[in-house]
């Protein structure tokens, strides 16, 4: 009886797993091009999702960072660059040449997987501006170059840098 | 007798349970240790990077990009997008993580790949509940069962190798460990 009531206790804990897919087609700007069609919300999903319907271009938020500081905002893009140690941000790429849009999230909140560049990404989030000083501006040019596995000579860096990134709440890769 | 009935079915409670969550137990520890030490190395991924001089590359982004895609001999089909980084550097982005970063006017660059680490990669995704759904429910069933596991445990015993006998010193020790962090941690 001990043993009947030990074994149902054990075989009722396991059960089995499932998961999400991507798939593909073609899009947009100059410097820009993604196979990655624009989600409707299918696809791989992360934290909260994304729930705000019209999206915000990334170029403006990079011209007037501060107009939308503090504003949740959605955004689109290619993933450009994935954090390689943790999952923990990623790069979307905005519609001009060389222009990016950090996404971050608190260290395992939402895991990004590395694999994801060049997959089309949702992403939403509030806009966060921070004025960095010029130590700080240094000292994560030199992580961001360590991340990547390049060099960096922190002291051709003259000017501190303005950081314009997205509080990420939820994204969606396609 | 009473006392002995329980002590029984605690006995066997921790012993079959303890039997169906060592596949998983193993696991997770297995994965802890690899996730403890993510400053040092990506416990998911291998990264490989190698040197490539393909020539300067002409014409439209798309067009640089077929020539990338050409001249490295990658899968054209397996090929997501492009990005130009700066006014000299364009990125040809493929399937499963690989990157082919090239100089255009150079035609020097840099050809990544990376791979699953085979195994680590499978029991990390089960660790950090990367699969959601309804692996969650597993997780949080497995998690009580750890919960019951160590509470069966402490009344294996009785007498002076019993909780109340040289055991109390064990569960103190184990418990002073964490307690000692978490008073540095807000000293």
């Amino acid at each position: 009886m001990t043993r009947l009531a030990s074994i149902l206790f054990v075989a009722a804990s396991f059960v089995a797993c499932s998961k999400s897919e991507s798939k593909k087609s073609d899009s947009h700007a100059p410097g820009v091009a993604a196979r990655t069609a624009p989600t409707k919300g299918k696809g791989q999903s992360f934290g909260a999702g994304v729930k705000l319907t019209t999206p915000t271009p990334i170029a403006a938020i990079i011209a007037e960072p501060k107009k939308f500081a503090g504003q949740t905002v959605r955004v689109e893009g290619m993933v450009t660059d994935v954090c390689e140690m943790r999952g923990c941000w990623f790069e979307m790429a905005g519609e001009k040449p060389g222009e990016k849009l950090r996404f971050k999230v608190t260290d395992g909140e939402m895991v990004f997987p590395v694999d994801s560049k060049g997959k089309h990404a949702v992403a939403e989030g509030v806009v966060a501006v921070k004025d960095l000083t010029l130590d700080d501006t240094k000292a994560m040019a030199v992580e961001e170059a360590k991340e990547k596995g390049q060099d960096c000579d922190p002291d051709k860096i003259t000017e501190p840098k303005t950081v314009v990134r997205l509080d990420g709440t939820g994204a969606i890769f396609d | 007798m009473r006392h002995r009935n329980w002590r029984r079915w605690f006995r066997a409670f921790h012993r079959d349970i303890g039997y169906t969550a060592v596949a998983l137990i193993l696991a997770y520890g297995i994965s802890g240790i690899a996730v403890n030490h993510i400053e040092d190395w990506n416990p998911n991924y291998k990264f490989e990077r190698r040197d490539v001089a393909i020539g300067a590359l002409s014409g439209s982004l798309s067009e640089m990009e077929g020539q990338v895609v050409e001249r490295l001999r990658l899968d054209r089909g397996a090929v997501r997008g492009h990005f130009q980084e700066t006014e000299t550097t364009l990125r040809v982005f493929l399937d499963e993580g690989q990157e082919a970063v090239v100089d255009i006017h150079t035609g020097r660059g840099t050809l990544k790949t990376l791979s699953t680490r085979t195994g680590l990669f499978e029991v990390n995704s089960l660790h950090l509940n990367n699969l959601k759904g309804v692996w969650t429910y597993v997780a949080d069933v497995f998690a009580f069962a750890l919960i019951v596991l160590a509470l069966t445990g402490m009344t294996m015993m009785k007498g002076d190798r019993g909780l109340f006998g040289r055991g109390k010193y064990f569960v103190a020790a184990g418990l002073a460990i964490p307690i000692g962090f978490i008073v540095y941690m807000y000293s």
